[in-house]
């Protein structure tokens, strides 16, 4: 494994054993995304083959049919504890979101009510640094107050790998072992240990999907990249951003800091 | 595949003082080598009308609304980039108010340190005071930018003038100036290539000077630093769980850890799915251990050969970063490594001045200052020297939902306090003494003791040990008295004023003391002995029979006094580990008797010794 793969496991291996202990009742977001996988896959290299929390999927009803269909197949073949949580409906959502966001906005309802259902004190997101401005500011441990808020200019300090764990039973901490890998990370390291993606990711009639997200607020891009060491290539030279198919980030200038603020991922 | 040094990617902090351009810099420089994406392009462009400004590079970085409003960097971010060489991640530390704890945020991580000044404002506030912490967080160097150089006309004078400047702050921290660039951010100069616009600079640009820059290797040394983060137990195997700080593990190492000092091999390597044979530093791996000894999170896990101090006490530099102030009553939970210890504050030695690096005139530690405290621990802590081993020597305090500071350890000055397993005694029976010693009490008519004089050098210690053991030899009481200058010659002459040789004159000489009362002796000890670990020790030989006298008088006495001129030689760094001047003095807590010398006469403190004595020791 390259020396550079090497460090960024050891220190997502490190991020997921320091929530273990120190965070009672804690669950692993699973989107069944290309992170959420590599996610996983880590979870099971710190815990020595066997996840000793739940994971969970925010169904909001209106992912590919070729996500369900791994999610399936997954869940039996890796022997998995999945809680399936459902969203509220649109019109339950703040009016005030551009559409896309809006749509996007029914997961952050969904997860608020399956953390306080299963009162997890700690939910593991597969979220990036280089995906999205607000998301580099992200803490590793970034606590979440009652209604899950994210109370951006007041964050904790954090350093030496040394956190604060220690808040009221109403935060819940958000726990990040993927923050520092880039898109290009993930991709080598899905290639050096082999852990499958749903196929929307491979280019089929000149597109491909490069994130995933719910079918209506998500487009494919123009590629001809067919497998992963492909994608590796196309996006060394690449000049569009990851996330330039999800519909939500381009309404309008703070719609992410918006949702964010409010408890998205 | 074998480890490629080349392939890893280096985090690079920048930091200087608000507004000195950090954010607009790292925009400018994505911009020339072309990593900015289209669309973030036209996003920034849209950003920035909507602001009615030029192209604003810095909005990049910035992406919360209040940031971009208000043009200010509110918490600290990470951009990934590549040059044409190599890829770095940038991490931006903020330069306003709540920049201590945003900056140590972002640059306790990195490294590699910027440090950016604007020419023509010149070296300000936050120049000094993010340079000084760029220190305590172990850099060495940085790479100077001078920066908004179009706004002084390129002028070489003016960049000197502040190069030098810079550069004699720097040095007086100890910090090297790597390289020093003048650069525009507005303009593009001198950052991805060199600039027309000063012939006069004939150094490198930028990127060039950042391809080139060497990284400070990773300590490998052989010492073995493995701290329990966790255990798992998996069907009748528990696994301790932990990354290697230092040195390499692999099955059959030979351990000992701390603070249990059991000692115990390797058995196997726990890695999923299939452990490699050996593993080194970074790894988070699993071991299991050739016996089962009781061990537990936090605990450290060492070679046999340069374990790490065990101590309650030491002392640390510290920033603090609470609006709470400093409490000495307070107790705090301090996390170093994987352990997590209740400790208190016992002193705080110094407020340090960042901008003028003199101590500060106060006395309460407020937000954002850097002091040097004595901390103290009921528990016995693993730990290194700062110098000797950074990442086990560095750790953070909580008080109650806050972390309130981070700091590093200096143990220099204190004494390892591991209880050695002694093997020594096992064929070892003690003979009984042919005279016991009620019988010697009988004869001499009064009970043994030991009288323990503590105090600084110059507080009068052996002057009132010599004349209390004239008076009484008077009286007829088998009394000695053992001065510490005086083992120095003979039973103590192999030892030095190291913290582990002061414990051990300590430790002779309370044993020596200890024969001395089994012939029936009132003994009186005069040595500074500093630690109260090491007074504790020698107390516990007898303590039936022990007594602590402090011989009391302040620092500024007895250097005033230096009858024998070694504060003089101290002061002058001529003497290193002298009493209250380099190394600490801790003062009894509860001591039997104490004697001030700055109040009382020596007349006085004889008399009131020799009464004491004659109270606690006679029939």
């Amino acid at each position: 494994m390259q020396y550079n793969l090497k460090k960024l496991e050891n220190e997502s291996i490190y991020i997921f054993r320091q929530a273990f202990r120190s965070i009672p009742n804690i669950a692993l977001l699973w989107s069944l995304g290309k992170d959420s996988n590599v996610m996983l896959w880590l979870a099971f290299k710190a815990f020595l083959g066997r996840i000793p929390f739940p994971l969970v999927h925010v169904d909001t009803g209106k992912k590919f049919k070729e996500m369900y269909s791994f999610r399936d197949r997954y869940v039996k073949r890796w022997n998995l504890n999945l809680i399936k949580g459902s969203c509220p409906p649109i019109n339950k959502i703040d009016p005030s979101l551009p559409p896309a966001a809006r749509s996007a906005a029914r997961k952050t309802e969904g997860l608020r009510k399956i953390i306080k259902e299963n009162k997890f004190r700690g939910i593991i997101a597969g979220i990036r640094r280089d995906e999205q401005g607000t998301r580099a500011k992200e803490r590793t441990f970034s606590p979440r107050t009652d209604s899950g808020t994210w109370d951006i200019k007041n964050q904790p300090p954090e350093f030496w790998d040394q956190s604060n764990f220690n808040y009221p039973k109403s935060v819940h901490i958000r726990i990040h072992p993927l923050l520092g890998w880039t898109e290009i990370d993930i991709w080598e390291y899905i290639k050096c240990e082999k852990i499958p993606v749903v196929d929307l990711y491979f280019s089929k009639n000149g597109k491909r999907y490069r994130s995933l997200g719910d079918e209506d607020i998500t487009l494919p891009v123009e590629s001809t990249a067919k497998n992963v060491d492909e994608i590796i290539e196309e996006l060394k030279i690449s000049k569009t951003s990851e996330r330039s198919g999800r519909k939500m980030d381009h309404e309008e200038e703070n719609v992410f800091e918006r949702l964010r603020s409010k408890g998205y991922m | 595949m074998k480890n490629n040094k080349n392939l890893s990617v280096p985090k690079i902090v920048i930091v200087g003082h608000v507004d000195h351009g950090k954010s607009s810099f790292i925009g400018r420089l994505l911009y020339d080598i072309g990593e900015i994406q289209e669309e973030k392009y036209r996003e920034l462009k849209k950003a920035s009308k909507k602001r009615g400004v030029e192209f604003e590079f810095a909005f990049l970085l910035d992406a919360l609304q209040d940031e971009r409003d208000q043009g200010i960097t509110i918490d600290t971010t990470r951009i990934f980039f590549k040059t044409k060489k190599k890829k770095y991640v940038f991490i931006d530390a903020p330069g306003h108010k709540e920049f201590i704890r945003n900056m140590i945020t972002g640059a306790a991580s990195a490294d590699i340190a910027i440090l950016i000044v604007d020419v023509n404002e010149g070296i300000k506030q936050q120049t000094k005071k993010h340079s000084y912490l760029l220190k305590l967080l172990g850099f060495e160097k940085v790479i100077a930018l001078y920066n908004k150089m179009d706004k002084v006309d390129y002028s070489k004078h003016k960049f000197l003038d502040i190069k030098s400047k810079l550069e004699t702050f720097l040095s007086k921290i100890g910090i090297k100036s790597y390289s020093s660039i003048p650069i525009s951010s507005r303009k593009g100069d001198n950052i991805v290539t060199l600039s027309k616009k000063m012939g006069w600079y004939k150094g490198f640009s930028f990127v060039q000077v950042l391809d080139e820059y060497k990284i400070q290797e990773i300590d490998k040394s052989e010492f073995i630093r493995f701290p329990v983060q966790d255990i798992y137990k998996s069907g009748d195997k528990r696994i301790i769980v932990g990354r290697i700080e230092s040195g390499k593990i692999k099955s059959g190492t030979k351990l000992i850890f701390l603070p249990s000092n059991e000692i115990v091999d390797v058995k196997t390597l726990e890695v999923w799915p299939k452990a490699k044979k050996e593993y080194e530093v970074g790894d988070c791996i699993g071991i299991t251990l050739s016996d089962q000894i009781f061990v537990d999170k936090g605990n450290m896990a060492s070679d046999i050969k340069n374990p790490p101090k065990l101590t309650k006490r030491f002392e640390s530099r510290v920033f603090w970063l609470s609006k709470k102030k400093i409490s000495f009553n307070k107790k705090y939970l301090m996390k170093i490594n994987t352990g997590e210890y209740e400790v208190s504050i016992n002193q705080i030695k110094k407020i340090i001045d960042v901008e003028s690096l003199i101590e500060k005139k106060k006395i309460n530690v407020e937000k954002n200052d850097i002091c040097e405290v004595v901390i103290h621990s009921s528990e016995l802590i693993p730990m290194d020297d700062y110098a000797f081993n950074k990442s086990t020597s560095r750790f953070c305090l909580l008080d109650e939902k806050e972390i309130v500071a981070g700091g590093i350890v200096d143990i220099r000055n204190y004494p390892d306090q591991r209880e050695y397993k002694d093997n020594s005694k096992e064929n070892i029976i003690p003979e009984n003494y042919a005279v016991g010693e009620i019988d010697r009490s009988i004869k001499y008519n009064h009970r043994p003791g030991i009288v323990w004089l503590t105090g600084l050098s110059g507080s009068g210690k052996s002057t009132i040990a010599k004349n209390v053991e004239k008076r009484l030899f008077q009286k007829n009481i088998n009394v000695f008295t053992l001065d510490g200058d005086n083992l120095r010659i003979g039973l103590n002459k192999n030892l030095d004023f190291s913290p582990e040789d002061r414990t051990e004159n300590i430790r002779r000489t309370a044993e020596v003391a200890n024969l001395f009362t089994k012939a029936g002796f009132v003994v009186l000890v005069s040595l500074i002995s500093p630690y109260r670990s090491e007074r504790k020790k020698a107390r516990d030989i007898r303590p039936e029979i022990f007594r602590e006298i402090y011989i009391e008088a302040s620092l500024e006495e007895c250097s005033k006094r230096d009858v024998k001129g070694l504060y003089a030689k101290a002061i002058k760094g001529e003497i290193k580990n002298f009493t209250g001047i380099s190394s600490p003095y801790e003062p009894p807590e509860m001591p039997n008797l104490v004697i001030n010398t700055s109040k009382c006469s020596i007349e006085e403190s004889v008399k009131k010794l020799e009464k004491f004595i004659l109270k606690e020791f006679s029939f």
